[in-house]
């Protein structure tokens, strides 16, 4: 509705009426913000929008698409959910929008989404797959579930009870150990006893990603029951995606803040920096290598903590009470930053395109399941800037991004050396 | 399929599958709708439609074949850079094409001789920045760094830094234009060579083709390539600072400053416009509409109205805040010189300088356009004059007067602020534009009213205007500015496009629209043929 009453509340598309019919195509959303804009190489951080070209696939299109669905005025066909669905969700229209006009980008194309599923046309098949692996096996890949702490090192033992508990989410149980490995190695470094949940499911990301939120919700339920249970004061997670998940998503499902959880949510690069600032890790160990990092979308412009909102929209579109706006200001950028230049030998470089105006992998939130091959081009687009900036390395905080840059850079045969950061942690310590 | 069979076949023949749609998810997403530039109003709802096919093109070769196609066809087309122009850059007529340029995106820098080439897929902050880092600059016009350099040059093309640099039709140089019929036009030096290093001649200078004094809208052809002069500039680097949205330009203060002065009186502010531009000093002047401090103060939009509604006519009447850019071109203490001479010209005249940033969020490469839709969330410029300075303060007066008697609301209040005006090439110009709000959300045909009634007051108080046929009816303002300039301007369409089909029904769509809209039938007190287009 475009006055009156309202909530931030992404299953009912109504909700964003105002917001879509605001747009007014300045395309902030696709470019890089104009005061950092690099020149005519690098300039766009919107995957989709410079992928598929057609403004359709930019969020000004979205906008327009979306106006037209609430009105009755488009029907489904396979382009529509192409438009809806070959898209990151990655955030970068939102900041883009918000540097000017503070519409609700990121929540009306999640809206948009639930709508396609509540319509009966969404999600993609290939969503539909994951999300019966997830209904199944409790992970998105569809591996045995007895195998979900296989990754876990002979030398390490998870306490029976801590204040931190490490979610490990599916990645890194069944696809990239080596990250569950060096976290939970990283941690007993540091000397802090840390849990694993009894039974550990999947997080549901990619469920609430594609719109399935009936399904995203009970595994919020069960998830959020199951950690308060453990009595942890931190759910730790080494898992962007994850992170963002249990961060803001569940809350926003549950229509709870962030605060309301019961413990707090930490990215590892969060707890690391604290024992490094209070001088409880040192990373003494040289690692020569001159390297870039990936700002993932999901810790830095998606990760600012959900506070439920409901109220009026009354004269020029104000709205009351007062929205603190989430314009992904305070997402955690410098933490890794400072991580890697407290490490000997580490020579970091950053990309032309970083922290708030990054492009995004192309993995994240259900686009390379429906999309590979753009997600593939996205981590490739990504790539060039790091082969452009002379960087040996690149290192990211979340599987998805790791997993997708690893199989691009050995489709094309690139020397680019693709990290977790947990690794690089580790091989400080 | 929205167009003919073949003419799409012939059409794709050309791009390509991957670059032609006639799908409704992807022409829906071409659609002007209620948001933008003048989006919302009337002319939005009654003059646009979605394109019945979108095509992108990557050469001026494949523009042209597109061209002629849609001749052969008597299929209407719609050059689109950006999108960004409001519903006037947006298709027309039913079935139309929509060439979406963005695709030629070229671009090759020549610093010896100073000056950019570029395709109309490129916006301004990229040429800027691309200009900056080899020690040049361009203007970015107000239109916004998200403009696309060529639609924006062929259009406005300026902002408070043309006060050194002047208007933007001297720096449009070597340009390809295909004319409405598919014909390539060469002008300025690219006519006889492959070097753009000229805009004038041989022969007539056709620059005058593209956009007169501020552009035709795409009714006459696609420029395709276009050479722009840069200007030397200063050598220190301004550094981008901030996360969003707090981000700006850190400026070098010994080589770039911005100064915002308090003046006693509008008068006080005239005359140090004219006495800047006697002494030679400054790299730009400006009186901006007092609202915009508000929103740079503002956090959100409802802060913006926390502060704005402290304001009263008394509070505003008083305040006369004048900005000055200073830019040391060429050295350290250019800028000593500058500030001391500025200084002196703003004690003398009463003023007070206030403390201002270091830095720059709006003019180098930013150009916060997007911004003015923060409050309201709807936007228009309804009137933008170059003219003289004398000329720029009467103007903004009447504006505010004529705005106060009957438009507010439904405009935004702005307490008889006469909005902005500034000194243009060393102060032997004055410009003056007046910028609208209002909300989008309520019964806009007062906007709609206001917009044609600025064009009355103009032609009454003797104004000049910019926003001629494009903008306004044809018919009502061609024989007054004229007394044939419709006459003129329709027949040099119909020489160059018989068959109408380049943006239809531009020059004559206000025309169309007043007829069309039954709010705004009213108002119309001029002559006009019963059949428009005959």
């Amino acid at each position: 509705m475009l006055k009156g009453k309202l909530k931030l509340d992404v299953t009912n598309l109504d909700n964003f009426e105002y917001d879509m019919s605001k747009c007014i195509k300045c395309k902030g959303c696709t470019w890089v913000d104009h005061i950092y804009m690099p020149g005519v190489t690098f300039s766009t951080r919107c995957p989709s929008a410079t992928r598929y070209l057609f403004d359709s696939y930019g969020a000004y299109g979205k906008m327009r698409i979306g106006t037209a669905m609430l009105e009755g005025r488009m029907e489904y066909s396979d382009e529509l959910l192409k438009i809806l669905y070959a898209c990151t969700l990655c955030g970068a229209c939102d900041v883009g929008c918000k540097r000017n006009l503070d519409l609700e980008i990121e929540l009306t194309l999640e809206a948009l989404r639930i709508k396609a599923v509540k319509d009966g046309k969404g999600p993609m098949p290939q969503h539909k797959k994951v999300a019966l692996k997830i209904a199944e096996k409790h992970n998105r890949l569809g591996s045995p579930h007895a195998n979900r702490n296989k990754w876990l090192p002979s030398d390490v033992k998870p306490a029976e009870k801590a204040d931190v508990l490490y979610f490990v989410g599916c990645s890194a149980a069944y696809t990239s150990p080596e990250i569950a490995q060096a976290t939970a190695k990283i941690l007993k470094a540091s000397g802090t006893p840390f849990m694993l949940m009894p039974d550990e499911w999947c997080c549901g990301n990619i469920l609430y990603s594609v719109g399935m939120v009936d399904e995203a919700r009970e595994l919020a339920k069960r998830n959020i029951e199951e950690v308060r249970k453990t009595g942890a004061k931190t759910l730790l997670l080494s898992c962007a995606e994850g992170y963002r998940m249990w961060k803001v998503d569940y809350p926003k499902l549950l229509n709870i803040s962030t605060d309301e959880l019961g413990f707090n949510v930490v990215h590892l690069v969060e707890f690391v920096d604290e024992l490094i600032k209070k001088g409880s890790l040192k990373l003494k160990k040289k690692v020569d290598l001159r390297l870039t990092y990936h700002d993932s979308c999901s810790l830095t412009r998606l990760s600012e903590p959900w506070t439920p909102w409901e109220g009026e929209r009354g004269e020029w579109g104000m709205v009351n009470p007062r929205l603190e706006r989430r314009r992904g200001t305070n997402g955690v950028y410098q933490q890794p930053r400072d991580i890697l230049q407290a490490i000997p030998g580490v020579e970091l470089v950053e990309m032309i395109r970083m922290k708030e105006n990054a492009f995004c992998c192309g993995a994240g939130r259900g686009t390379r399941e429906a999309f590979p091959d753009f997600a593939s081009w996205a981590a490739k687009e990504r790539l060039q800037e790091v082969k452009t900036i002379g960087a040996k390395a690149i290192v990211s905080t979340c599987p998805f991004c790791k997993d997708n840059f690893a199989q691009a850079a050995s489709k094309d045969g690139e020397k680019v050396k693709v990290l977790d950061i947990s690794e690089i942690i580790l091989a400080a310590i | 399929m929205a167009i003919s069979k073949e003419a799409y076949k012939a059409l794709e023949a050309i791009v390509g599958k991957e670059y032609i749609s006639s799908n409704p998810a992807v022409c829906e997403g071409y659609r002007a709708g209620p948001g933008g530039y003048e989006s919302g109003l009337g002319y939005e709802r009654v003059m646009t439609k979605i394109p019945g096919c979108v095509i992108m093109p990557r050469t001026t070769e494949e523009v042209q074949k597109i061209v002629k196609v849609c001749n052969r066809y008597k299929v209407p087309y719609v050059p689109y850079s950006t999108g960004w122009y409001g519903p006037r850059s947006h298709c027309h007529v039913d079935n139309e094409l929509l060439v979406d340029l963005k695709r030629m995106d070229d671009f090759e820098i020549d610093d010896k001789h100073l000056y950019a080439t570029v395709g109309p897929g490129v916006i301004y902050s990229q040429l800027q920045e691309e200009a900056m880092s080899r020690g040049m600059y361009i203007i970015v016009g107000g239109g916004g760094s998200q403009c696309s350099a060529i639609a924006n040059m062929i259009g406005d093309g300026w902002s408070p830094l043309s006060y050194r640099i002047g208007l933007p039709h001297r720096r449009i140089l070597g340009t390809e234009l295909v004319l409405p019929d598919g014909e390539l036009v060469l002008m300025g030096s690219l006519a006889t060579e492959e070097d753009s290093f000229w805009g004038e001649g041989p022969g007539p200078d056709l620059r005058g083709l593209l956009r007169g004094f501020t552009g035709l809208r795409g009714c006459l052809g696609i420029v395709t390539k276009m050479a722009i002069k840069l200007l030397p500039f200063q050598p220190e680097k301004l550094v981008p600072t901030g996360i969003s949205p707090f981000t700006a330009l850190e400026l070098p203060v010994k080589r770039v400053k911005w100064i915002n002065f308090t003046m006693p009186s509008k008068d006080a502010m005239r005359q140090a416009m004219f006495e800047m531009a006697k002494a030679e000093i400054g790299g730009g002047v400006t009186k901006v509409p007092i609202f915009w401090r508000a929103i740079a103060k503002a956090s959100c939009k409802e802060d913006f109205w926390d502060i704005w509604s402290q304001e009263s006519e008394e509070t505003i009447s008083g305040f006369h805040l004048l900005r000055v850019l200073l830019i040391a071109f060429t050295c350290e203490e250019q800028m000593e010189y500058e500030e001391k001479i500025l200084n002196e010209i703003i004690t003398e005249l009463g003023g007070e300088a206030r403390r201002t940033r270091p830095s720059d969020e709006s003019w180098f490469k930013n150009a916060d356009s997007a911004g003015m839709w923060l409050m309201c969330g709807g936007y228009v410029s309804v009137d933008y004059v170059i003219e003289t300075i004398e000329h720029a303060i009467p103007h903004g007066e009447n504006y505010a007067a004529l705005k106060k008697k009957g438009y507010t609301p439904p405009l935004m209040p702005d307490y008889g602020d006469p909005g902005w005006f500034q000194s243009f090439e060393l102060g032997h110009q004055g410009y003056s534009e007046f910028l609208v709000y209002w909300d989008p959300d309520v019964n806009t045909d007062g906007v709609d009213h206001f917009y044609l009634e600025t064009s009355k007051e103009n032609i009454r108080k003797r104004f000049y205007t910019s926003l001629l046929g494009p903008h306004q009816p044809l018919y009502l303002t061609g024989p007054a500015y004229g007394p044939n300039y419709h006459i003129w301007l329709l027949k040099v369409k119909d020489e160059f496009d018989p068959q109408f089909l380049c943006h239809p029904p531009v020059p004559l769509a206000h025309d169309e629209f007043v007829e069309k809209a039954e709010w705004m039938r009213p108002m119309k007190d001029w002559e006009s043929p019963k059949n428009l287009h005959s």
